[in-house]
């Protein structure tokens, strides 16, 4: 109890306060850019983290990255420019709600659950961090080579386009991953002798190429679409009390759904979304809805992947292992203030912690009515001329490629992308599954390979270790079900509602 | 670029063949029975799979029927013109160093905007006050270190 | 090799000429850049955030970090190497130049550059699972040796990284062939302990900074540090030496530098402050709290420090195969 009323004190000092509310409004501006992610707004708080006391510190990483998950729904609804990898999983559905004249709805759904999620989420951090953590604890590589398998089947669930055009773009991101050093060989691949490539291709500039350069050359040779309805942008959170009523039970299937993902070190929100929104669409009772402009999957990805934000610091305060990028970059702003990660931090400097969750609640609240300010701001891109709007958007690209590792080496890469996606979107490939692909890449092959090594080149282990066959199992059954659906339907000549069989 | 499934299709089998090739002559590690090799032959083969079954239009009885609407829009002067992006960053890769970012931007902008069909009368002032914002948030409240140039920011 | 030998040759050449200028306004009149080959946020990061906040202090003019990272560090690495020898532009640099090379993977070593002081030195550990049979590191040792070649399986970094090199290392001065002990490539110290935890591996040979998390959580026990001595941070933890009688030391260590042939004024000034950065209470404080092992060596003492660990990574990559021929 005094430790809480000393975690209150901690947080309530200005420079406390002033450090959340700034780093929100800029996490808030960064993740809502085309072109820059909520990693790079996180890398670019460590140098003013430095100066910062340690509270504070911490509290600028915290609600930073919390704003910019959440504020990279915008780009990505209103232009289908997605702000992080994590939106790029439902970018395609909050769109077309935009263009059905619902943005006002899909951003509010954005808000609100990633708010809830990332409620939910540190509320996991507070009572279940030990029993969590035990759960991290008890990966080994194989359960993550099946969890990140896992992971890539969500790319054909999620598109729309062909399955196996899904399958084949995700495959193009695996092998963009093989390039080059950072593989378990340690052994230069693909690389061309490129001193540049050695490090491999990061999943932002491929993200931004992809979807922000891509879209700016559409732009180029594509008539400015008809203007929106001239309207009244409606009221943000009106609809949101409905919707959570309605989608109840996927909402919370992705709040669990995050807080699991969230805790396993290495998978991160990008791929909580990606399960999420999967996981939403085969479950649907109207899956046919989906992409089309349909709020159920923006509810459970929103929720899911702010709640993995939450969960993911589990690890990296009890470990110091890291989630994923954001927490990485965290865990060395922790070190550097003297809040070393460990139980200790639990335990000798509980006021410390507590001062964490508050942040965390606190930081979760205040995005509404921030969030609510930036979207209203945001909107009226839909007014301004494309031409107007575009232009920047590539100087953004150029700049936030450049920014996090000031190597105009990702400037080429970001322009290589825009024309990789430009042709794959023209033909059918959906340019998510390849960033799904690039994301996932090092995670598979990292584990598969250590796994092999560790076995002795022997399978068996994949299936042994008990956590691991219940994940193959999972695995198997979710390959093997569209497979087996489609059979009977061939054999009982059925119609599928859809019409699959009809052709 | 609105090429027919067999073109793609072609292109990625000929993309994981050689994928799985040059995976496939990769020298193993010493001390490792499995080397860098195993992953690209893996994924190469996929490919060749996927592209094989896209080429010759069997994957299609999986498809979803889309609905017809997006599709290509009227093109307008031409496909090059969606190469200024790409060209653009390029440029900027090549002269930020030497003219510097503000300059730079501004010619990136300026030609992008013009590119899209505006007037110089919104051109203009867009190139000006673009990078002056862009470089104000980076390089004064991020520090990133972008270049000077030749023309240094009044801040 | 040519070119990177001709940018040196012309360095010097515009060094010496750039020396009266230097002479009458004094160095630093203007911000200083201080390139880290690696990412925001880890510890080498760290440690030139420390060293560049406390040069601002000592020198009076701002240095700015910047983290060029990419290919594995060789980029930021070369762009220390390369840069204008005018003082303006200084870097950290880390173990991996003296490793690189070795597997062709840059022409730059640490010749390339005009060594300042070096500021810390990680020994690696053996870490094992608090479950591990095994409670020294001689049990450990002679676990080894009775085990088949490639039965027991270690990890902490890539293939070939630095601690790799430290498991080679240990098993030859065992009298055991380096690739004895399986290694698992992991992607850095962080899963590779995480794995440890899960039962995954038999130990790591992580530093022991790296494993302190899950020490204090008492997933693992470190059985020795391969350093000439006990750290201060870890006095628990007994030596190699003290351990199982083996002398074998190696590190992870960090250099601050310029490119070669920066101009003595600079140097001048920037190694006195360096050592009297590392004596400061802010900097031992620093260590102290991440657990970093404290090593200093004059601008000198670095230059032969450095040629001894590029020799000695040299010869333990060939031992382990990784080195190219």
């Amino acid at each position: 109890m005094i430790d809480m009323l000393e975690a209150v004190r901690l947080v309530a000092a200005p420079d406390v306060l002033i450090a959340i509310l700034a780093s929100a409004i800029y996490g808030l501006v960064v993740g809502s850019l085309p072109g820059l992610s909520a990693t790079m707004a996180t890398a670019l708080l460590v140098p003013v983290t430095f100066w910062l006391s340690p509270i504070a510190a911490v509290a600028t990483i915290i609600t930073a990255s919390a704003m910019a998950i959440f504020s990279g729904d915008i780009p990505g609804c209103l232009l289908r420019i997605p702000g992080t990898p994590a939106s790029a999983a439902y970018t395609d559905e909050a769109y077309a709600m935009t263009r059905k004249g619902q943005a006002e709805m899909a951003l509010g759904a954005g808000l609100w659950f990633s708010a809830i999620g990332g409620i939910v989420g540190t509320l996991s951090l507070v009572l279940m961090a030990p029993l969590l953590a035990e759960m991290a604890l008890s990966f080994s590589t194989f359960e993550y080579f099946w969890l990140a398998f896992l992971g890539l089947m969500c790319a054909t669930l999620v598109a729309r386009s062909s399955p196996i055009k899904a399958i084949a773009s995700m495959l193009l991101g695996l092998l963009i991953s093989c390039i080059g050093m950072e593989n378990p060989a340690g052994t230069p691949r693909f690389t061309f002798g490129l001193t540049d490539l050695l490090g491999g291709i990061e999943p932002i500039p491929a993200l931004v190429g992809v979807f922000a350069v891509s879209e700016v050359m559409r732009a180029m040779i594509t008539p400015e679409p008809p203007p929106l309805p001239r309207r009244k942008f409606g009221s943000i959170l009106a609809n949101q009390w409905k919707l959570t009523k309605k989608y109840q039970w996927p909402m919370w299937r992705g709040n669990f759904i995050g807080i699991i993902i969230g805790v396993l070190p290495g998978a991160g929100a990008d791929m909580a979304a990606w399960v999420s929104y999967a996981m939403s669409k085969k479950f649907s009772k109207e899956p046919e809805k989906f992409g089309t402009g349909h709020p159920e999957g923006l509810v459970e990805a929103g929720a899911s992947n702010n709640a993995s934000l939450a969960s993911g610091w589990v690890p990296s305060l009890l470990f110091g292992i890291p989630g994923d990028t954001i927490t990485a970059i965290a865990i060395g702003v922790l070190y550097m203030k003297g809040l070393n990660p460990g139980p200790t931090l639990f335990t000798e400097r509980a006021s410390s912690m507590y001062a964490l969750y508050l942040i965390f609640i606190i930081a979760n609240i205040i995005m509404i009515p921030l969030g609510i300010v930036m979207i209203r701001i945001a909107a009226t891109v839909l007014r301004a001329p494309r031409a107007s709007v575009m232009p920047v958007i590539l100087l953004l690209c150029a700049v936030g490629a450049f920014a996090t590792g000031s190597n105009l080496f990702s400037v080429l890469m970001v322009a290589a992308f825009g024309c990789i996606g430009f042709v794959m979107e023209r033909n059918g490939y959906p340019v998510a599954a390849l960033v799904l692909g690039i994301v996932m890449g090092t995670m598979v092959e990292q584990n598969f390979i250590t796994s092999l090594i560790k076995s002795d080149g022997d399978i068996l282990p994949f299936f042994e270790r008990p956590v691991s066959g219940v994940l193959a199992a999972m695995t198997f059954g979710a390959l093997l079900w569209p497979v087996g659906i489609w059979i009977w339907n061939r054999t009982q000549g059925r119609r599928l509602p859809a019409g699959t069989a009809a052709r | 670029m609105q090429l027919s499934d067999r073109v793609t299709g072609a292109v990625l089998m000929a993309l994981g063949a050689a994928a799985a090739l040059a995976g496939s002559r990769l020298p193993a590690v010493p001390g490792q029975d499995v080397g860098p090799a195993a992953f690209p032959l893996l994924i190469g083969s996929g490919l060749i799979i996927c592209g094989a079954l896209i080429a010759f239009g069997i994957g299609r009885s999986f498809e979803v029927p889309e609905e017809p609407a997006a599709g290509p829009g009227p093109w307008r002067l031409g496909g090059l013109r969606a190469l200024v992006p790409p060209v653009l960053l390029l440029f900027y890769v090549l002269a930020s160093e030497r003219l510097g970012f503000l300059i730079t931007g501004a010619i990136m902008v300026f030609i992008a905007t013009l590119a899209l069909g505006a007037r110089p009368r919104l051109a203009v002032p867009l190139a000006v006050v673009a990078p002056l914002l862009v470089h104000l948030a980076f390089y004064k409240l991020l520090r990133v270190p972008l270049p000077a140039g030749l023309l240094s920011a009044p801040w | 090799m040519n070119t990177l030998s001709r940018r040196t040759l012309l360095g010097s050449g515009a060094a010496l000429l750039a020396a009266p200028a230097l002479a009458q306004a004094k160095w630093p009149a203007r911000p200083v850049q201080m390139l880290c080959p690696w990412a925001a946020g880890g510890g080498t990061d760290a440690v030139v955030r420390i060293v560049a906040a406390l040069l601002e202090k000592e020198l009076g003019q701002p240095f700015n970090v910047v983290n060029r990272t990419g290919g594995s560090g060789v980029v930021g690495h070369a762009a220390i190497a390369q840069s204008a020898p005018d003082g303006y532009t200084l870097g950290i640099i880390t173990s991996e130049i003296g490793m690189l090379h070795w597997q062709g993977l840059t022409e730059v070593t640490y010749r390339n550059y005009t060594p300042l002081g070096l500021m810390n030195n990680d020994p690696p550990g053996i870490q094992v699972n608090v479950s591990s049979p095994y409670k020294t590191a001689k049990d450990l040792a002679e676990a080894i040796k009775a085990s088949a070649p490639g039965k027991m399986k270690a990890s902490g970094t890539g293939q070939g990284g630095i601690w790799h090199l430290a498991l080679a290392g240990w098993l030859n001065a065992m009298g055991l062939k380096a690739d004895h002990v399986r290694w698992v490539p992991s992607n850095g110290a962080a899963p590779a302990m995480q794995d440890l935890a899960a039962n995954g591996l038999d130990f790591t040979t992580c530093s022991v900074p790296e494993a302190r998390a899950m020490l204090d959580a008492g997933r693992c026990r470190s059985l020795a540090v391969m350093a000439p001595e006990r750290l201060s941070v870890f006095p628990n933890i007994p030596t190699l030496k003290e351990a199982m009688g083996i002398d074998f030391t190696t590190g992870a260590w960090r250099v601050i530098c310029g490119p070669a042939g920066l101009p003595a004024e600079v140097k001048a000034v920037v190694e006195p402050a360096l050592a009297r950065i590392y004596k400061s209470k802010d900097y031992q404080d620093f260590l102290a709290a991440r657990g970093f092992g404290g090593m200093y060596a004059d601008a000198a003492g670095t230059e032969k420090y450095m040629a001894e660990a590029d020799r000695a990574f040299g010869e333990a990559m060939k031992a382990a195969g990784l080195a190219k021929a």
